[in-house]
């Protein structure tokens, strides 16, 4: 068990410490500010820092209130999420110029509810547009694991904060692959939910047909604690379910015994480098999972999905796009306004084979309870990198780190990122698949193999 | 536009044109790069082939 003030303390060692009584709010709230101090000149996690309020939710859970499975946990959220009295920045400057957030978003609250206390806003590529975390406004967010090269994005001061141990947990947006990528080049466990499993309220919108909200942290256990925290229906968020809660945390220890894990492959087993697939070999030797299976027409859920985000996306931005282009990051601008020239017809027919997609994929879950993908098609690429070669083809860097999470979170299925890391490298994750609102089932696995010593994440 | 290249700069032009989307010519470049891009991965959608009664998966609900 980790120092409930240390870099390395999870989320569930500070609740235990708080609620014990070993330790005050107050005195991991002040840990966790001197982290951040000391860490943001090399990671740039944060755009925000709110001190003066976390210092005074960590008093009044000492003098006995917000209690909680979350008490005195430090958290922090990507800054599309609202946070009372600031700008929704969502990696923006034009954002900054407008309304101040009159409350916090819905899972901050939940989390609140908690017992957990918000320390800060962090640091995204532009309107989540992004697979990088780099950021023209406010800086790239840096690996903590090696500062020269990308936390990877559009969720990369999440991704940073954590795995730094600045904050022992976070919460991202994943539409493409967002909580998965950061996750990944970062060396953490990142849950992206089945979609509308969590509320958006409250938070910056970028494509709803796909977007996701969740956690990232160095534990499963973690991201279970977080997830039951945060579930329940949410009338604000439309596309929010109205099934009962089902909380993870009961079951997270229950082992592997009786689910059957397979491997992707075709798509999820090419175009990638080595590294990606020998991550996913360890895994599945840990799991003893020998089988493949293949998500059929998964290269044309990529190009579907990737039509609907161009799409959805710029239509959202239009009006910006027309009115202060020149206050865009330029890594968003042009890709912004290509979208807004590609035909509708497109967008029809992506969401048209989106149906039949569904269709065939949830028939593998009828044959598999677990599928097993590259998260990423590589380690984390040198913060500025604009081109790399994927299985010996140069491609963009920013179009392409998505490539195995897109297939995915196109049709909403819930997945556990887990890290993998050989000495002497940077870390790659996996993503744990599971058929929708199945995401006990990944966490479990996630569970054992961080038992069992296979995914482990630890700050430097 | 499977056999014939399309023409991405004039598409780029009319297209915003048409939305009225001022493109600054420091940025046109880029911009007729991604849809190029674009097009480039939106290929194995376009090519795909769909029966008349797929329709969308609803999710509107009155």
């Amino acid at each position: 068990m980790s120092d409930p003030l240390s870099k390395a303390a999870t989320a569930a060692e500070i609740a235990r410490a708080v609620a014990g009584g070993k330790v005050t709010a107050s005195a991991v709230v002040a840990a966790a500010l001197q982290r951040i101090e000391a860490a943001e000149p090399t990671v740039n996690a944060f755009t925000d820092i709110v001190a003066e309020r976390a210092r005074k939710r960590a008093a009044e859970i000492d003098g006995g209130r917000h209690r909680g499975p979350l008490m005195g946990v430090p958290f922090a959220v990507k800054n599309l999420f609202d946070i009372e009295g600031l700008p929704t920045r969502a990696g923006s400057k034009i954002n900054v110029d407008g309304p101040r957030a009159k409350r916090d978003g819905a899972l901050v609250r939940q989390l609140e509810a908690a017992g957990a206390i918000l320390l800060g806003g962090l640091n995204m590529g532009e309107y989540a547009y992004d697979f990088t975390g780099e950021n023209a406004h406010y800086g790239p967010s840096r690996n903590p694991h090696d500062p020269t090269r990308m936390t990877g994005g559009s969720s990369g001061g999440s991704g940073a904060a954590v795995a730094s141990g600045q904050v022992p947990l976070a919460l991202g947006s994943d539409t493409n692959g967002s909580i998965r990528v950061p996750s990944s080049l970062c060396g953490l466990f990142g849950l992206k939910p089945t979609y509308g499993r969590l509320s958006r309220a409250g938070s910056f919108p970028f494509v709803d047909a796909f977007d996701h909200l969740g956690p990232l942290a160095r534990s499963a256990e973690d991201l279970a604690l977080s997830f039951d925290a945060m579930q329940g229906w949410d009338p604000a968020d439309p596309a929010c379910t109205d099934r009962d809660p089902e909380p993870t945390l009961p079951s997270l220890r229950d082992g592997i015994d009786g689910l059957r894990i397979a491997i992707a492959g075709d798509y999820f087993a090419k175009g990638g480098e080595p590294e990606a697939f020998e991550a996913v070999a360890t895994v599945a030797k840990a799991l003893n999972a020998t089988r493949t299976v293949v998500l059929p027409q998964a290269a044309v859920a990529r190009s579907a999905a990737y039509v609907i985000t161009a799409i959805e996306g710029a239509q959202l931005h239009l009006p910006r796009l027309k009115t202060r282009p020149q206050d865009f990051d330029p890594d968003t601008r042009e890709r912004f306004m290509a979208g807004a020239l590609l035909p509708g017809a497109w967008y029809v027919k992506a969401q048209r084979f989106r149906r039949q997609y569904r269709a065939n994929v949830l028939k593998v879950f009828d044959e598999a309870d677990i599928v097993l993908a590259p998260a990423t098609p590589c380690r984390a690429p040198k913060i500025g990198q604009v081109m790399m070669k994927l299985a010996g083809v140069d491609l963009p860097v920013r179009a392409n780190l998505g490539l195995f999470t897109q297939p995915i979170s196109f049709i909403g299925l819930p997945v556990v990122a887990v890290p993998t890391r050989k000495a002497g490298a940077m870390p790659i994750g996996v993503q744990v698949i599971a058929r929708p609102y199945h995401e006990q089932a990944a966490l479990r696995v996630a569970a054992h193999l961080e038992k069992e010593g296979v995914c482990v994440s630890t700050p430097p | 536009m499977a056999d014939e290249k399309p023409d991405i700069a004039r598409w780029v032009d009319e297209e915003a044109k048409a939305i009225g989307l001022p493109i600054a010519p420091e940025y046109r470049a880029n911009v007729i790069l991604n849809v190029e891009r674009s097009l480039a991965i939106a290929q194995p959608l376009l090519a795909v082939e769909l029966d008349d009664e797929l329709t969308p998966a609803p999710v509107f609900r009155p």
